[in-house]
């Protein structure tokens, strides 16, 4: 105790010293050893002269900073080991289970610090607004023209990564009859049993699954108002479980039915057969919804190099077939599954969808916000 | 107001002061049914914690909490609690033994500012506090980023050692411990105590040693156990500041680990008891072995 | 001169760690956020908001809960300090109680949230029991809502009650009593002249002190209810992390705010009523 007392004097101390005397200097270069202006500025590989000289910038900063990426959110448990096993850097996790919020209320808070994240994965509105506050650095990967136009950001300030549909995910073990539609959540013998991932107000996997549900009861990519509609008559059915879903809760039975993303309803399937339970996940046949998360690098980084070779990673083959593996759609697919690169067995491994998914625009998600904020407390509580 | 004060005043103290009141006739079988309901109350959803915790799908074991010790992040957690609590009750007595000392011989003028001031973190919602104090500390970045005292504000959050944790825990606890103190010295009548070492011509210092310190020390132990129990159990401002504490791990591997996590609470729990009945058992009996 | 000088690390302490986050709160209450632009301007939109639709349900829920909570976590919480006080074996039943009280009343989020799913979920042993065994329901009674939460609240509610009003029990001294049964009164005019006034401040205080408490009380409600049930503590956590609405931490100040001059009203009230009470029975 006496010590950290000790160090922290020493660090206020010395760091008082350093900068008095340096002057002060651009906020991206401080914390970090051995950063470079130019490579917080780099805006691909060829700015650092080469994949090769990229990653001996990463590897000489050594670390990179992550937050809110859950393990078993994806696959990126694997992603994580194979990147810092391949490249030799360590990877300092930080609360994964933060929201998109929590991610840039970090870049904000912690701007300076050497804790502060390096790199974000964040649902579609808030890599705008990320854009929009200036906490974002522009990066196009080596493989940025495979990716569609509607997918990223012009100048590269962040970039589509996985996504997936809205399911149904069911315990089979304990529910005689399993849901694959929407409208089969009404039926009285799922009392208490249909859950969330979460608050839609505060989740995106939330607020998709209520986005799902308006396509699936006469609404549009324009109108999320049907689906929450639907949740009201749930909940007046009694059908209704506000606990977020989590594998525990799921294990112990409390949240036998889960509307969440394919992907993560699709991971709970290995884990739980070790444990003797049947779990299914089917997408719904009347409501198809589907959406990305994006990936972003802090303008305020205390690893740019590490950053950018992340982003390389995840967006190379490699990276993109470990989300395959974890069951969600990488951004890259459909210019993997020509080149025939894609990982064709976890291709197989991917819940069967039925039709075309449309994706929503920035403006229409504004919109559907909004509703959502003014009706779901309103209507769903006491 | 007095009377809140007043209320809490014995919040401090966790062994009896006068002798146990007798029961009365015929109001043995309410008393029982009292104990009886609430009893159940309060077991039930424990046994049902540890019900939980040793089933396996194929019988019972203890399987998970033999899982403990080496669970991921455990010892860090708790170790970083463990510390910030100590910290805690440190500079929380640090900071109030002099004051109330003070309050009670010397300034019994500012008693009632000081006993509003403390009153304050009682009643004010930890989650209004904190989203003050996360306010304040985003002055570093934005405002004066890149001097000394930016520095310092990050020095406060330094992860492995939150310091910002321990700064607002004292002003949570400064309630339990002003409260604890202030009986102990009133209860003491240390006036008297420091007037008559002051005539034999003790200094100051020495009073404060070998006089106030001693007479205090129940009240000291209560208030450093109450400390360590909130401590030890806050869970909202370290969530919102983002640090990770025993409570927050906890609750991080529920999701994942949600039979472990049960188990650890439910250990955590029993050894805080066990831990508060020995204090108390020993309290009792130095208690009684002082009087005369 | 030296002496005040000796206070002052005191009040610098709590100037610096208390009252200025709570000066900053109310600040920073009135500047509100731009949802396009993202910019910052000053302005009351924010305070405002909050009186309005979901946060002001969000406030007279918060209210009802604590009340309820309060009012029924003293009545629980002094029958059973009375309850322990009384009995035969007193010394070691009041040691248990007690420590077991300190306890409890720090034990909540998380892991109180689901030792009660544990009890009366979906996959509880008393749900179980109930059902399966004895065939009949919960009775419509689910844990997601007001009552269940009250009901989970008491649990952290009771043993503070007890923690805070053992103390003033002991303070009734059985003289009393003696004297006043030797004077010929009966319970009633015991109760009424003698046990009642010297109780009824602490009683109310502590009251006050379950009030502020459930009140406050943010992580069991998180881990239990999410956005079903409305209370200020959920909104203003909301507000600082999401995933979907942008821009709303302004909103999360005001309201965290309004906590403070809520609760610093019911002080007032508490204050003017103990007051009124001590002039009422003297």
């Amino acid at each position: 105790m006496r010590r950290s007392t000790l160090r922290t004097a020493v660090a206020v101390v010395t760091a008082g010293l350093t900068l008095t005397a340096c002057g002060s200097d651009d906020g991206g270069s401080s914390g970090g050893g051995g950063s470079d202006t130019d490579t917080a500025t780099a805006t691909s590989v060829e700015d650092f002269g080469g994949m090769d000289a990229l990653v001996e910038a990463a590897q000489a900063e050594g670390t990179l900073n992550v937050i809110a990426l859950p393990p078993d959110w994806a696959n990126y448990g694997e992603m994580l080991e194979t990147f810092s096993e391949k490249y030799d850097i360590e990877i300092n996790s930080a609360t994964p289970d933060g929201s998109s919020q929590d991610e840039l209320n970090a870049v904000e808070s912690q701007r300076g610090q050497d804790r502060a994240p390096d790199v974000l994965d964040l649902g579609t509105n808030f890599a705008r607004q990320a854009k929009a506050e200036g906490l974002t650095a522009p990066y196009q990967v080596a493989t940025w023209d495979e990716i569609p136009e509607d997918q990223k950001d012009p100048e590269g300030n962040w970039v589509n990564d996985y996504g997936g549909y809205i399911s149904i995910g069911c315990n089979a073990t304990v529910i005689a009859e399993c849901p694959t539609s929407f409208a089969d959540l009404l039926d009285p013998q799922y009392a208490g049993q249909v859950a969330l991932n979460g608050d839609p107000t505060q989740a995106a996997a939330a607020f998709s699954g209520v986005w799902a549900a308006s396509l699936a009861n006469g609404g549009d990519l324009d109108d999320i108002g049907p689906g929450i509609d639907f949740f009201v008559q749930i909940k007046d059915a009694g059908n209704f479980n506000p606990v977020e879903i989590t594998p525990a809760t799921i294990q112990s039975g409390e949240t036998p039915i889960a509307i969440d993303w394919d992907y993560l309803n699709a991971s709970f399937t290995e884990t739980f057969a070790e444990e003797g339970v049947e779990w299914e996940v089917h997408v719904p046949s009347d409501g198809l919804f589907g959406g990305y998360y994006s990936q972003a690098i802090s303008k305020f980084a205390p690893h740019p190099a590490a950053a950018r070779l992340w982003q390389e990673f995840l967006y190379s083959d490699e990276g993109q077939n470990i989300w395959l593996a974890g069951g969600a759609r990488p951004v890259r697919l459909p210019a993997m599954e020509e080149a025939g690169t894609a990982d064709t067995e976890a291709l197989a491994g991917l819940p069967e969808v039925t039709g075309t998914a449309e994706f929503p625009t920035a403006e229409q998600e504004t919109v559907a916000q909004q509703v959502m904020g003014e009706r779901w407390n309103a209507e769903m509580s006491g | 107001m007095t009377a809140l004060i007043e209320g809490v005043a014995g919040a401090g103290s966790i062994t009896p002061e006068t002798p146990v009141r007798r029961g009365r006739r015929g109001a043995g079988a309410w008393r029982y049914a009292v104990l009886a309901v609430l009893g159940l109350y309060f077991i039930v959803p424990i046994a049902a914690s540890v019900w939980f915790t040793v089933r396996e799908r194929d019988g019972v074991s203890l399987e998970t909490y033999a899982e403990i010790p080496g669970a991921d992040g455990f010892a860090e957690a708790i170790t970083r609690s463990l510390a910030i609590a100590g910290l805690t009750v440190v500079i929380a007595l640090v900071l109030m033994v002099p004051t109330v000392v003070l309050v009670n011989l010397r300034l019994p003028r500012l008693r009632t500012t000081v006993e509003l001031l403390t009153l304050m973190p009682l009643v004010l919602p930890p989650i209004a506090l904190v989203v003050g104090v996360r306010s304040v500390l985003a002055w570093a970045p934005d405002y004066f980023f890149g001097t000394p005292l930016a520095e310092a504000f990050f020095a406060l959050q330094e992860p492995s050692l939150p310091w910002i944790l321990v700064f607002v825990y004292v002003i949570l606890a400064l309630p339990f411990v002003y409260r604890a103190l202030d009986a102990g010295v009133r209860g003491a009548d240390l006036r008297t105590l420091t007037e008559a070492a002051r005539n034999l011509g003790a200094s100051w210092p020495r009073v404060l040693v070998s006089v106030v310190l001693p007479v205090l020390k129940t009240s000291v132990l209560n208030a450093a156990f109450l400390t360590l129990a909130l401590v030890m159990g806050e869970y909202t401002i370290a969530v919102i500041l983002g640090f990770e504490t025993f409570p927050t791990w906890i609750v991080r591997i529920s999701g994942s680990q949600p039979q472990l996590s049960v188990a650890v609470s439910v250990l955590s729990l029993v050894i805080t008891w066990v831990l508060l009945l020995l204090i108390s058992a020993l309290d009792r009996r130095r208690g009684t072995k002082e009087s005369s | 001169m030296l002496v005040v000088l000796g206070a002052l690390p005191f009040f610098l302490y709590v100037a610096i760690f208390l009252l200025l986050p709570i000066g900053v709160l109310a600040v920073e209450s009135f500047r509100a956020t731009d949802p396009t632009t993202f910019e910052e301007t000053w302005s009351t939109a924010s305070v405002a908001a909050i009186t309005e639709g979901p946060y002001r349900r969000a406030y007279v829920g918060s209210l009802q809960l604590s009340a309820i909570t309060a009012v029924l976590g003293a009545v629980f919480g002094l029958a059973l300090a009375v309850a322990v006080l009384g009995a035969r074996r007193g010394r070691l039943m009041r040691r248990l109680v007690l420590t077991a009280s300190a306890v409890l009343a720090n034990f909540g989020g998380i892991p109180l949230a689901f030792a009660f799913l544990a009890t009366i979920g979906n996959a509880g042993v008393v749900t179980a029991l109930l059902t399966d065994t004895l065939g009949l329901g919960l009775g419509g009674f689910s844990l997601f809502s007001m009552a269940g939460l009250a009901l989970v609240y008491l649990y952290f509610l009771v043993p503070l009650m007890v923690l805070t009003i053992v103390p003033a029990l002991e303070a009734l001294r059985p003289q009393w009593r003696e004297a006043s049964d030797n004077l010929g009164a009966t319970g009633w005019q015991y109760w009424r002249y003698v046990g009642g006034p010297v109780l009824a401040p602490p009683v109310i205080g502590a009251t006050m002190l379950l009030f502020a408490s459930a009140f406050a009380a943010y992580a069991t409600a998180d881990a239990l209810v999410g956005s079903s049930v409305p209370l200020v503590t959920l909104q203003i956590a909301n507000s600082l992390s999401g995933d979907v609405v942008v821009g709303s931490e302004n909103r999360g100040k005001a309201l965290a705010l309004g906590m403070v001059v809520l609760v610093g009203l019911v002080m007032i009230f508490y204050a003017w009523v103990q007051r009124r009470t001590q002039r009422w029975l003297a």
